[in-house]
Protein backbone atom coordinates (compact mmCIF):
# COMPACT_ATOMS: atom_id res chain seq x y z
CA UNK A 1 0.00 0.00 0.00
CA UNK A 2 2.85 2.29 0.90
CA UNK A 3 4.41 1.66 -2.43
CA UNK A 4 1.14 2.23 -4.10
CA UNK A 5 0.64 5.49 -2.30
CA UNK A 6 4.06 6.71 -3.22
CA UNK A 7 3.47 5.75 -6.77
CA UNK A 8 0.13 7.40 -6.73
CA UNK A 9 1.47 10.55 -5.22
CA UNK A 10 4.17 11.02 -7.80
CA UNK A 11 1.61 10.45 -10.44
CA UNK A 12 -0.70 12.86 -8.76
CA UNK A 13 1.58 15.82 -9.49
CA UNK A 14 1.93 14.69 -13.03
CA UNK A 15 -1.71 14.13 -13.58
CA UNK A 16 -3.27 16.83 -11.47
CA UNK A 17 -2.71 19.47 -14.11
CA UNK A 18 -4.87 17.83 -16.70
CA UNK A 19 -7.03 15.41 -14.78
CA UNK A 20 -9.86 17.86 -14.40
CA UNK A 21 -10.37 18.59 -18.03
CA UNK A 22 -8.90 15.47 -19.54
CA UNK A 23 -12.31 14.08 -20.24
CA UNK A 24 -13.42 16.87 -22.46
CA UNK A 25 -10.25 17.91 -24.17
CA UNK A 26 -9.50 15.52 -26.93
CA UNK A 27 -5.94 15.52 -28.07
CA UNK A 28 -3.28 17.92 -27.04
CA UNK A 29 0.28 17.40 -28.01
CA UNK A 30 1.61 18.76 -24.77
CA UNK A 31 -0.15 16.13 -22.69
CA UNK A 32 1.34 12.75 -22.28
CA UNK A 33 -1.20 10.03 -22.91
CA UNK A 34 -2.62 7.90 -20.14
CA UNK A 35 -2.18 4.22 -20.28
CA UNK A 36 -4.56 1.73 -18.83
CA UNK A 37 -3.35 -1.70 -17.94
CA UNK A 38 -5.59 -4.52 -18.95
CA UNK A 39 -5.32 -8.07 -17.79
CA UNK A 40 -6.68 -10.97 -15.95
CA UNK A 41 -6.92 -10.91 -12.20
CA UNK A 42 -7.10 -14.35 -10.63
CA UNK A 43 -7.40 -15.23 -6.99
CA UNK A 44 -8.81 -17.39 -4.30
CA UNK A 45 -11.46 -16.88 -1.66
CA UNK A 46 -9.81 -16.94 1.77
CA UNK A 47 -13.12 -17.11 3.59
CA UNK A 48 -13.99 -20.53 2.24
CA UNK A 49 -10.42 -21.69 2.53
CA UNK A 50 -10.04 -20.80 6.20
CA UNK A 51 -13.52 -22.04 7.00
CA UNK A 52 -12.44 -25.42 5.73
CA UNK A 53 -9.85 -25.50 8.49
CA UNK A 54 -11.84 -24.33 11.47
CA UNK A 55 -15.23 -25.78 10.59
CA UNK A 56 -15.33 -29.53 10.86
CA UNK A 57 -18.37 -29.96 8.65
CA UNK A 58 -17.25 -27.72 5.82
CA UNK A 59 -14.89 -28.08 2.89
CA UNK A 60 -14.86 -25.48 0.20
CA UNK A 61 -12.71 -23.60 -2.22
CA UNK A 62 -13.50 -20.81 -4.63
CA UNK A 63 -11.37 -19.37 -7.38
CA UNK A 64 -12.17 -15.89 -8.59
CA UNK A 65 -11.24 -14.01 -11.69
CA UNK A 66 -12.02 -10.79 -13.43
CA UNK A 67 -11.00 -9.21 -16.65
CA UNK A 68 -11.05 -5.54 -17.38
CA UNK A 69 -13.10 -4.73 -20.43
CA UNK A 70 -13.25 -0.98 -20.19
CA UNK A 71 -12.16 1.49 -17.56
CA UNK A 72 -15.26 0.77 -15.57
CA UNK A 73 -16.47 -2.60 -16.70
CA UNK A 74 -15.07 -5.95 -15.81
CA UNK A 75 -16.29 -9.38 -16.63
CA UNK A 76 -15.98 -11.53 -13.57
CA UNK A 77 -16.49 -15.12 -12.55
CA UNK A 78 -16.18 -17.43 -9.60
CA UNK A 79 -15.87 -21.16 -9.70
CA UNK A 80 -15.94 -23.27 -6.61
CA UNK A 81 -16.77 -26.46 -4.86
CA UNK A 82 -18.39 -27.01 -1.49
CA UNK A 83 -19.03 -29.94 0.78
CA UNK A 84 -21.13 -29.03 3.76
CA UNK A 85 -22.85 -31.07 6.42
CA UNK A 86 -25.70 -29.41 8.24
CA UNK A 87 -26.67 -30.81 11.60
CA UNK A 88 -30.09 -29.49 12.53
CA UNK A 89 -32.47 -30.46 15.28
CA UNK A 90 -34.43 -32.76 13.03
CA UNK A 91 -32.21 -33.28 10.03
CA UNK A 92 -28.63 -34.05 9.27
CA UNK A 93 -27.60 -33.85 5.64
CA UNK A 94 -24.55 -33.34 3.47
CA UNK A 95 -24.53 -31.21 0.35
CA UNK A 96 -21.74 -31.68 -2.15
CA UNK A 97 -21.25 -29.93 -5.44
CA UNK A 98 -19.63 -27.40 -7.69
CA UNK A 99 -20.77 -24.06 -8.96
CA UNK A 100 -19.96 -21.40 -11.47
CA UNK A 101 -20.92 -17.76 -11.30
CA UNK A 102 -20.37 -15.41 -14.19
CA UNK A 103 -21.25 -11.80 -14.70
CA UNK A 104 -19.81 -8.34 -14.58
CA UNK A 105 -18.58 -5.77 -12.14
CA UNK A 106 -19.04 -2.06 -12.48
CA UNK A 107 -16.24 -0.09 -10.91
CA UNK A 108 -17.28 3.13 -9.25
CA UNK A 109 -13.83 4.05 -8.07
CA UNK A 110 -11.74 6.62 -9.94
CA UNK A 111 -8.31 5.14 -10.19
CA UNK A 112 -5.09 6.86 -10.79
CA UNK A 113 -3.34 5.85 -13.94
CA UNK A 114 -2.50 2.24 -14.31
CA UNK A 115 -4.20 1.15 -11.13
CA UNK A 116 -7.00 -1.29 -10.87
CA UNK A 117 -8.45 -0.69 -7.46
CA UNK A 118 -12.15 -1.21 -7.30
CA UNK A 119 -15.15 -0.17 -5.36
CA UNK A 120 -17.78 -1.95 -7.28
CA UNK A 121 -21.21 -3.38 -7.69
CA UNK A 122 -21.90 -6.31 -9.89
CA UNK A 123 -24.19 -9.05 -10.98
CA UNK A 124 -23.70 -12.76 -11.49
CA UNK A 125 -25.62 -15.63 -12.87
CA UNK A 126 -24.94 -18.68 -10.78
CA UNK A 127 -25.27 -22.32 -11.63
CA UNK A 128 -24.70 -25.20 -9.27
CA UNK A 129 -24.70 -28.93 -9.73
CA UNK A 130 -24.77 -30.98 -6.57
CA UNK A 131 -26.02 -33.91 -4.56
CA UNK A 132 -27.72 -34.16 -1.20
CA UNK A 133 -27.23 -36.98 1.23
CA UNK A 134 -29.77 -37.34 3.97
CA UNK A 135 -27.76 -38.74 6.86
CA UNK A 136 -30.41 -38.92 9.55
CA UNK A 137 -33.75 -37.46 10.52
CA UNK A 138 -36.40 -37.54 13.18
CA UNK A 139 -40.13 -37.97 12.83
CA UNK A 140 -42.11 -35.01 14.03
CA UNK A 141 -44.96 -36.22 16.16
CA UNK A 142 -47.02 -33.57 17.90
CA UNK A 143 -48.83 -36.25 19.94
CA UNK A 144 -46.09 -38.40 21.35
CA UNK A 145 -48.22 -40.83 23.30
CA UNK A 146 -45.62 -43.52 22.74
CA UNK A 147 -42.75 -41.12 23.31
CA UNK A 148 -40.64 -39.57 20.60
CA UNK A 149 -39.33 -42.10 18.13
CA UNK A 150 -35.55 -42.34 17.94
CA UNK A 151 -33.57 -40.65 15.20
CA UNK A 152 -33.61 -42.60 11.97
CA UNK A 153 -30.38 -43.24 10.10
CA UNK A 154 -30.89 -42.92 6.39
CA UNK A 155 -27.90 -42.28 4.15
CA UNK A 156 -30.16 -41.81 1.15
CA UNK A 157 -28.40 -39.90 -1.61
CA UNK A 158 -30.09 -37.62 -4.10
CA UNK A 159 -27.98 -37.05 -7.20
CA UNK A 160 -28.24 -34.84 -10.24
CA UNK A 161 -29.63 -31.76 -8.55
CA UNK A 162 -29.20 -28.31 -10.01
CA UNK A 163 -30.00 -24.75 -9.13
CA UNK A 164 -29.62 -21.41 -10.81
CA UNK A 165 -29.72 -17.99 -9.32
CA UNK A 166 -29.03 -14.33 -9.81
CA UNK A 167 -26.66 -12.56 -7.54
CA UNK A 168 -26.10 -8.88 -6.85
CA UNK A 169 -22.98 -7.91 -5.05
CA UNK A 170 -20.97 -5.03 -3.76
CA UNK A 171 -17.33 -5.08 -2.90
CA UNK A 172 -13.90 -3.58 -2.96
CA UNK A 173 -10.50 -4.57 -4.24
CA UNK A 174 -7.30 -2.80 -3.35
CA UNK A 175 -3.75 -3.29 -4.53
CA UNK A 176 -1.58 -4.17 -1.54
CA UNK A 177 1.65 -4.90 -3.35
CA UNK A 178 2.52 -4.64 -6.98
CA UNK A 179 -0.17 -6.63 -8.77
CA UNK A 180 -1.42 -8.23 -5.55
CA UNK A 181 -4.93 -7.38 -4.57
CA UNK A 182 -7.06 -8.08 -1.57
CA UNK A 183 -10.79 -7.82 -1.86
CA UNK A 184 -14.05 -8.53 -0.26
CA UNK A 185 -17.58 -8.69 -1.46
CA UNK A 186 -21.02 -9.28 -0.05
CA UNK A 187 -23.67 -10.92 -2.11
CA UNK A 188 -27.38 -11.32 -2.20
CA UNK A 189 -28.68 -14.31 -4.13
CA UNK A 190 -32.09 -14.95 -5.55
CA UNK A 191 -33.00 -18.42 -6.72
CA UNK A 192 -34.30 -18.66 -10.26
CA UNK A 193 -34.60 -22.39 -10.55
CA UNK A 194 -34.13 -25.18 -8.10
CA UNK A 195 -34.42 -28.83 -8.96
CA UNK A 196 -35.39 -30.41 -5.69
CA UNK A 197 -34.96 -34.06 -4.88
CA UNK A 198 -38.01 -36.25 -4.68
CA UNK A 199 -38.77 -36.63 -1.00
CA UNK A 200 -36.33 -34.11 0.33
CA UNK A 201 -35.30 -30.50 -0.16
CA UNK A 202 -32.32 -28.41 -1.16
CA UNK A 203 -31.70 -26.69 2.13
CA UNK A 204 -28.18 -25.83 1.14
CA UNK A 205 -26.91 -25.17 -2.36
CA UNK A 206 -23.19 -24.93 -3.10
CA UNK A 207 -22.35 -21.35 -4.05
CA UNK A 208 -25.79 -20.13 -3.07
CA UNK A 209 -25.70 -20.92 0.64
CA UNK A 210 -28.67 -22.03 2.70
CA UNK A 211 -32.10 -21.63 1.22
CA UNK A 212 -34.24 -21.53 4.33
CA UNK A 213 -33.65 -18.11 5.87
CA UNK A 214 -36.00 -16.03 3.84
CA UNK A 215 -36.17 -15.66 0.11
CA UNK A 216 -32.58 -14.58 -0.39
CA UNK A 217 -29.32 -16.34 0.01
CA UNK A 218 -26.38 -14.40 1.30
CA UNK A 219 -22.72 -14.75 0.62
CA UNK A 220 -19.44 -13.15 1.42
CA UNK A 221 -15.92 -13.62 0.20
CA UNK A 222 -12.47 -12.33 1.02
CA UNK A 223 -10.09 -12.71 -1.82
CA UNK A 224 -6.43 -12.39 -2.60
CA UNK A 225 -5.69 -12.13 -6.27
CA UNK A 226 -2.88 -11.55 -8.62
CA UNK A 227 -3.19 -9.26 -11.57
CA UNK A 228 -1.65 -10.61 -14.75
CA UNK A 229 -1.14 -7.68 -17.05
CA UNK A 230 -1.86 -8.66 -20.60
CA UNK A 231 -1.75 -5.43 -22.50
CA UNK A 232 -1.69 -1.70 -22.04
CA UNK A 233 -3.77 0.70 -23.92
CA UNK A 234 -3.49 4.40 -24.16
CA UNK A 235 -6.48 6.33 -23.15
CA UNK A 236 -5.48 9.08 -25.57
CA UNK A 237 -4.01 7.64 -28.68
CA UNK A 238 -0.67 9.40 -29.30
CA UNK A 239 3.01 8.79 -28.96
CA UNK A 240 4.84 8.18 -25.75
CA UNK A 241 4.73 5.66 -23.02
CA UNK A 242 4.71 6.58 -19.42
CA UNK A 243 6.05 4.78 -16.48
CA UNK B 1 -19.41 5.12 -1.65
CA UNK B 2 -22.23 5.89 0.74
CA UNK B 3 -24.53 3.77 -1.34
CA UNK B 4 -22.20 0.83 -1.02
CA UNK B 5 -22.08 1.11 2.73
CA UNK B 6 -25.82 1.34 2.83
CA UNK B 7 -25.96 -1.79 0.78
CA UNK B 8 -23.56 -3.52 3.17
CA UNK B 9 -25.81 -2.54 6.04
CA UNK B 10 -28.87 -3.96 4.34
CA UNK B 11 -26.99 -7.18 3.69
CA UNK B 12 -26.08 -7.55 7.34
CA UNK B 13 -29.72 -7.18 8.36
CA UNK B 14 -30.74 -9.95 6.00
CA UNK B 15 -28.46 -12.32 7.82
CA UNK B 16 -30.81 -12.48 10.81
CA UNK B 17 -32.03 -15.93 11.76
CA UNK B 18 -35.63 -16.93 11.51
CA UNK B 19 -36.87 -19.21 14.22
CA UNK B 20 -36.73 -22.91 13.57
CA UNK B 21 -39.87 -23.97 15.38
CA UNK B 22 -42.23 -26.30 13.59
CA UNK B 23 -45.52 -24.45 13.14
CA UNK B 24 -48.25 -26.39 14.87
CA UNK B 25 -50.60 -25.75 11.95
CA UNK B 26 -48.30 -27.68 9.68
CA UNK B 27 -49.77 -31.12 9.02
CA UNK B 28 -47.29 -33.57 10.48
CA UNK B 29 -47.73 -37.12 11.73
CA UNK B 30 -51.51 -37.65 11.81
CA UNK B 31 -53.53 -39.55 14.37
CA UNK B 32 -56.24 -41.99 13.42
CA UNK B 33 -59.54 -40.14 13.45
CA UNK B 34 -62.48 -42.24 14.61
CA UNK B 35 -66.09 -41.15 14.56
CA UNK B 36 -68.72 -42.90 16.66
CA UNK B 37 -72.17 -43.76 15.34
CA UNK B 38 -75.31 -45.22 16.80
CA UNK B 39 -75.50 -48.90 15.84
CA UNK B 40 -79.25 -49.05 16.36
CA UNK B 41 -80.22 -46.09 14.27
CA UNK B 42 -81.61 -46.82 10.84
CA UNK B 43 -79.65 -43.98 9.30
CA UNK B 44 -76.11 -43.04 10.22
CA UNK B 45 -76.36 -40.99 13.37
CA UNK B 46 -73.42 -39.66 15.30
CA UNK B 47 -73.40 -40.77 18.90
CA UNK B 48 -71.33 -39.37 21.70
CA UNK B 49 -69.11 -41.62 23.73
CA UNK B 50 -69.17 -41.06 27.45
CA UNK B 51 -66.10 -41.51 29.55
CA UNK B 52 -64.27 -43.47 26.90
CA UNK B 53 -60.75 -44.32 27.95
CA UNK B 54 -58.22 -45.72 25.54
CA UNK B 55 -54.93 -47.16 26.63
CA UNK B 56 -52.19 -49.05 24.82
CA UNK B 57 -50.78 -51.77 27.04
CA UNK B 58 -48.20 -51.99 28.52
CA UNK B 59 -48.67 -48.26 29.04
CA UNK B 60 -50.96 -47.53 31.96
CA UNK B 61 -51.59 -43.87 31.25
CA UNK B 62 -54.40 -43.57 28.76
CA UNK B 63 -56.32 -40.95 26.87
CA UNK B 64 -59.82 -39.96 27.93
CA UNK B 65 -62.70 -38.73 25.82
CA UNK B 66 -66.08 -37.67 27.01
CA UNK B 67 -69.18 -36.26 25.32
CA UNK B 68 -67.57 -36.29 21.89
CA UNK B 69 -68.31 -38.33 18.80
CA UNK B 70 -64.85 -37.98 17.31
CA UNK B 71 -61.60 -39.14 18.84
CA UNK B 72 -57.96 -39.08 17.80
CA UNK B 73 -55.88 -42.19 18.27
CA UNK B 74 -52.08 -41.94 18.07
CA UNK B 75 -50.32 -44.78 16.28
CA UNK B 76 -46.79 -46.01 16.79
CA UNK B 77 -44.55 -44.52 14.11
CA UNK B 78 -41.85 -47.16 14.45
CA UNK B 79 -44.08 -50.24 14.29
CA UNK B 80 -46.73 -51.65 11.96
CA UNK B 81 -49.21 -52.50 14.63
CA UNK B 82 -50.69 -50.66 17.58
CA UNK B 83 -53.08 -52.18 20.09
CA UNK B 84 -55.47 -50.06 22.12
CA UNK B 85 -57.96 -51.04 24.76
CA UNK B 86 -61.17 -49.10 24.24
CA UNK B 87 -62.72 -48.96 27.67
CA UNK B 88 -66.32 -47.81 27.84
CA UNK B 89 -66.89 -45.88 31.06
CA UNK B 90 -63.18 -46.21 31.61
CA UNK B 91 -62.52 -42.69 32.72
CA UNK B 92 -65.03 -42.58 35.55
CA UNK B 93 -64.19 -43.77 39.04
CA UNK B 94 -66.55 -46.73 38.94
CA UNK B 95 -64.61 -49.80 37.82
CA UNK B 96 -67.59 -52.17 37.78
CA UNK B 97 -69.19 -50.62 34.69
CA UNK B 98 -65.99 -50.79 32.62
CA UNK B 99 -66.31 -52.63 29.35
CA UNK B 100 -63.03 -53.24 27.57
CA UNK B 101 -62.69 -53.99 23.88
CA UNK B 102 -59.21 -54.54 22.51
CA UNK B 103 -58.56 -53.27 19.00
CA UNK B 104 -55.45 -53.99 17.03
CA UNK B 105 -54.59 -51.58 14.23
CA UNK B 106 -52.42 -52.96 11.43
CA UNK B 107 -50.87 -50.59 8.99
CA UNK B 108 -47.84 -49.73 6.95
CA UNK B 109 -45.87 -46.56 7.42
CA UNK B 110 -43.96 -44.24 5.18
CA UNK B 111 -41.87 -41.26 6.06
CA UNK B 112 -42.40 -38.01 4.22
CA UNK B 113 -40.28 -34.91 4.33
CA UNK B 114 -42.10 -31.87 5.69
CA UNK B 115 -39.65 -29.05 6.24
CA UNK B 116 -36.42 -28.20 7.90
CA UNK B 117 -38.17 -27.14 11.11
CA UNK B 118 -40.54 -30.10 11.24
CA UNK B 119 -38.27 -32.78 9.83
CA UNK B 120 -40.21 -35.77 8.58
CA UNK B 121 -43.68 -37.05 9.29
CA UNK B 122 -45.01 -40.57 9.28
CA UNK B 123 -48.05 -41.37 7.18
CA UNK B 124 -50.00 -44.55 7.77
CA UNK B 125 -51.95 -46.85 5.50
CA UNK B 126 -54.27 -49.33 7.10
CA UNK B 127 -53.57 -52.80 5.74
CA UNK B 128 -56.06 -54.35 3.34
CA UNK B 129 -56.29 -57.55 5.31
CA UNK B 130 -57.17 -57.23 8.96
CA UNK B 131 -56.77 -53.48 9.19
CA UNK B 132 -58.52 -53.41 12.55
CA UNK B 133 -58.93 -56.57 14.59
CA UNK B 134 -61.36 -56.77 17.46
CA UNK B 135 -60.15 -59.29 20.05
CA UNK B 136 -63.69 -60.58 20.47
CA UNK B 137 -66.35 -60.91 17.78
CA UNK B 138 -68.72 -57.99 17.32
CA UNK B 139 -71.60 -60.35 17.96
CA UNK B 140 -70.34 -61.18 21.41
CA UNK B 141 -72.51 -59.55 24.05
CA UNK B 142 -69.43 -58.42 25.93
CA UNK B 143 -68.26 -56.39 22.95
CA UNK B 144 -69.68 -52.90 23.19
CA UNK B 145 -68.32 -52.10 19.72
CA UNK B 146 -70.75 -53.54 17.21
CA UNK B 147 -69.17 -52.68 13.92
CA UNK B 148 -66.16 -50.93 12.42
CA UNK B 149 -66.08 -49.39 8.95
CA UNK B 150 -62.96 -48.03 7.36
CA UNK B 151 -63.68 -44.88 5.43
CA UNK B 152 -60.19 -43.87 4.44
CA UNK B 153 -57.31 -46.30 4.85
CA UNK B 154 -54.70 -43.63 3.98
CA UNK B 155 -54.00 -41.50 7.00
CA UNK B 156 -52.59 -38.31 5.60
CA UNK B 157 -54.00 -35.63 7.85
CA UNK B 158 -56.39 -35.15 10.72
CA UNK B 159 -59.00 -33.20 8.78
CA UNK B 160 -60.82 -36.29 7.60
CA UNK B 161 -62.42 -39.24 9.30
CA UNK B 162 -60.62 -42.51 8.76
CA UNK B 163 -62.75 -44.99 10.66
CA UNK B 164 -66.35 -45.20 11.83
CA UNK B 165 -67.20 -47.21 14.92
CA UNK B 166 -70.81 -48.23 15.55
CA UNK B 167 -71.97 -48.99 19.06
Amino acid sequence: MKYTLKYSFSLLLLVASFLGNAQEVKVKDSIKPKTERYGLRVGVDLFKLTRSFYEKDYRGIELVGDFKLTRKHYIAAEIGTENKTVDDDRLNFTTKGTYLKAGFDFNGYENWLGMNNMLYVGMRYGFSSFSQTLNSYTIYNPNPYFGQAPEIQSGEKFNGLTAQWVEVLAGAKAEMFKNFYVGMSVRLNYLVSNKKPDGFDNLYIPGFNRTYDGKFGVGINYTVSYFVPIFKSEVKPKEGKKK
Amino acid sequence: MKKIFLLLFVFSLLGCEKDDICDENTPTTPRLIIEFYDFNASTETLKNVSNLGIVAPPLTEGLGFSAVNKIQVPLKTNAESTTFSFIQNGTDTDLTNDNEDVLEFNYTTREVYVSRACGFKTLFTLKQTNPIVNAEPFSSPSSWIKNIVIIKPNLENENEVHVKIFF
